[in-house]
């Protein structure tokens, strides 16, 4: 996979067919009226959220001071619990390490991961001759548009209801009544991926966090198919990148809760744990691995730029972000244009940081120019990312008139 | 078409290294609006207004001039009417020809804010030889060597003339010269304040007539809400003088951009995002007061007719006993 270029009037032109697209704007629109504002809510009603998040943001900066130290940590911890532990250096390092796992003829279900979609893991798969299937509901429906991720928590916040009908009609052969209310939706992608959970040989998931005294990986949720990738087939690979790292189970925990209370969803439906395969010792208090769970939990930890960013004067703030995607929400210029500002991955203000850290610093360059510097972003971020900053500093980096990197 | 963020970044450049203003124009207009006010000369604020209400019937012109150029597909005439707004010769003649009526406006700003400081009894002096941009375009597009440069520039004249606290009057130029300046101009110490901060400590000083002046729903600009805290100066003198401040559901801390930022490098983006803020505003009252000469450029441009959008000191001015209408 190449490296895709961005430049500064391809993603202008980009954002401004967006801006054209009536369907777009009006799913936008409705989805941002939903979900802005929401979290204040929250954190009216449930104020202690700010002092987890504070914890959090300290863990955060502990573990970027020394991100090689507990990279090492966490693969012993992983070891000791009977996961198998893996490092990869770039992009194309984790596609093999997952094939190399995987293997071909298989069928896959994934539950969205931003991690899996900046190093192209589906698609590499899928070409690799494997059947692959995004469960998580507004990944799947893009999947199905031949889009990308338009939200860090929310994939298909541009797709109106009509749009999700018509995908399921026009490309599952899924019969659906042009009227279908959301409910029926639901329902029939639930009834479509029941099946493909049952016959799966393989579960691929991202994290939300991962203890690096325990190698515990905590995954945080509503739907229930992070539940169904991560126990019902009889593997299970995480693909997880290094910032997701805490020192310890206890303050993961709290990154996973911080995480949804800022994305709006508190108290989340599902938090899970995962310490390696399931296993039991229930016949002569004989251990067996592999119980009604996985047999075999394999972790990818992802650098792909992040090491070298952690020593980065600037770029290392962006590490603290644990992608709840608030910035997104509440940021003017993504509202109009949603992810298709900000890089082929990630976007709105955090995504100028992660694609200047995961694609280059010249990408990102090009891409700041269009941020208000209004420091909203600034305002909302539970870790105090410098989003901003960073974005100021990449404006620099455009103009050539900033400190080299 | 779009526009090249490099040949914008390059116009506003040349002209700040030729005219020490981001556009091509006479730096006279900057202090043209003081003839004939009769301001004090001596005082103990300087009073430097930044230039940037002086700028807005240029950038005015100028912004609809890329509007066209971006709304025009690319290719024959249109594609030739592009390169040649985009030359800055060519820039120049365009905003040779100031909107009138925001230019009018503009010195009416300027005037009110002088009639409030006198009213208020707050000593300060006007003096055009010191008065010039703070180079915040610079800054905010990365332009950081260039921008340092003329902060020293700036600096150094006012130090040399013995200046010690300045009365800024828009967000921009308060948060250059109070929160940017110190970092990039060594040995920098200018006592900086806006002057809705100098008036709110004096509200008891400003006469006002007595009755409801109407509810008026407040736009608090970025730079005064997130990064100089001017946020309960506005409220305490729009509700001195009579008015009934509304706060929309985005106000204070999480106050929305009006856009400006992103007007003279893709115009059509910025005129979404401030349609999107005025269509929230004109919910809660028909009055919008701004505190910033470029969030009154962008949502007056989108603003229906039956909405009227104005500078905070017009607001109060008209509330004066001694001036109001």
């Amino acid at each position: 996979m190449g490296v895709k270029q961005i430049t500064y009037k391809e993603a202008l032109e980009e954002i401004y067919r967006g801006l054209s697209d009536e369907e777009f704007q009006r799913g936008l629109r409705i989805g941002v009226g939903n979900a802005e504002g929401k979290f204040l809510k929250i954190l009216e009603a449930h104020p202690e959220l700010r002092e987890l998040a504070a914890l959090v943001e300290d863990a955060k900066k502990k573990v970027i001071a020394n991100l090689e130290h507990y990279i090492d940590m966490a693969m012993e911890s992983l070891r000791k619990v009977h996961a198998k532990p893996y490092f990869a250096h770039t992009a194309e390092e984790a596609r093999e390490i997952v094939l190399k796992i995987v293997g071909r003829g298989k069928t896959i279900v994934f539950s969205k991961s931003m991690v899996a979609e900046e190093i192209g893991l589906q698609h590499f798969l899928e070409e690799s001759g494997n059947e692959v299937w995004e469960t998580d509901t507004g990944e799947f429906l893009i999947r199905l548009a031949g889009s990308k991720p338009m939200h860090t928590t929310a994939p298909a916040i541009h797709l109106s209801r009509q749009k999700a009908i018509e995908l399921l009609r026009k490309k599952l052969g899924i019969k659906l009544p042009d009227n279908a209310m959301h409910e029926e939706i639901v329902g029939a992608i639930r009834r479509f991926l029941r099946e493909k959970f049952a016959k799966a040989d393989i579960g691929i998931s991202g994290g939300n966090a991962l203890a690096a005294d325990t190698g515990s990986i905590v995954l945080v949720e509503n739907e229930g198919n992070i539940r169904l990738v991560t126990g019902y087939p009889p593997v299970h690979i995480a693909v997880i990148s290094v910032e997701k790292l805490f020192p310890s189970l206890q303050i993961a925990l709290a990154a996973a809760i911080v995480q949804a209370a800022w994305a709006g969803l508190y108290p989340p439906t599902y938090l899970n744990v995962i310490s390696g395969p399931s296993s039991t010792s229930d016949i002569e208090r004989k251990r067996v691995y592999g119980a009604h769970g996985p047999q075999e939990v394999h972790v990818v930890l992802v650098d792909n730029g992040r090491v070298a960013a952690s020593k980065h004067p600037v770029l290392s703030g962006q590490l603290k972000c644990i992608k709840c995607g608030r910035c997104q929400w509440e940021c003017p210029v993504w509202q109009q244009t949603a992810n298709l500002w900000g890089g082929p991955v990630y976007g709105g203000p955090m995504g100028m940081g992660w694609t200047a850290i995961t694609l280059g610093i010249k990408e990102a360059a090009e891409l700041s120019m269009l941020c208000l510097g209004c420091g909203r972003c600034d305002e909302v971020c539970p870790v105090h990312v410098p989003l901003s900053s960073i974005i100021h500093w990449l404006k620099q980096q455009y103009t050539g008139e900033g400190e080299k990197e | 078409m779009v526009l090249d963020a490099r040949d914008v970044i390059s116009m506003i450049k040349s002209n700040m290294e030729e005219k020490g203003l981001p556009l091509p124009i006479d730096k006279s207009v900057i202090y043209e609006w003081s003839k004939g006010l009769d301001l004090p000369k001596s005082g103990d604020y300087l009073l430097y207004t930044g230039g940037l209400y002086q700028l807005l019937p240029y950038i005015e012109s100028l912004v609809n001039q890329l509007e066209k150029v971006e709304k025009s597909k690319a290719g024959g005439l249109a594609l030739r009417f592009a390169k040649k707004v985009m030359k800055i010769v060519d820039v120049s003649k365009l905003v040779s020809k100031p909107d009138k009526e925001v230019k009018e406006y503009a010195d009416k700003v300027l005037k009110s804010i002088t009639i409030l400081l006198k009213e208020a009894g707050i000593s300060f002096y006007y003096d055009p030889e010191l008065d010039g941009y703070s180079g915040a375009l610079l800054y905010d597009m990365g332009l950081v060597k260039s921008f340092k440069r003329h902060a020293e520039n700036v600096y150094r004249l006012l130090n040399e003339k013995g200046v010690k606290r300045v009365i800024t009057i828009d967000p921009h130029t308060t948060h250059m010269l109070r929160s940017v300046y110190p970092k990039v101009v060594p040995g920098y110490n200018l006592e900086v304040k806006s002057y809705l901060e100098l008036l709110a400590e004096r509200t008891d000083s400003l006469r006002f007539r007595g009755g409801s002046a109407g509810p008026v729903v407040i736009h608090d600009p970025c730079l005064y809400a997130r990064f100089e805290n001017v946020l309960e100066e506005p409220r305490k003198l729009l509700s001195a003088a009579g008015y009934e401040v509304r706060e929309p559901r985005r106000s204070g801390k999480l106050t929305y951009c009006c856009g400006g930022p992103v007007e003279s490098l893709a115009p059509t983006l910025s005129k979404k995002i401030a349609s999107n803020r005025i269509e929230e505003l004109k919910e809660y009252a028909s009055t919008v007061a701004t505190l910033c000469p470029i969030c009154f450029a962008n949502l007056h441009r989108v603003a229906p007719s039956n909405v009227r959008v104005v500078d905070i000191s017009i607001l109060l001015v008209e509330r004066l006993e001694t001036h109001g209408s």
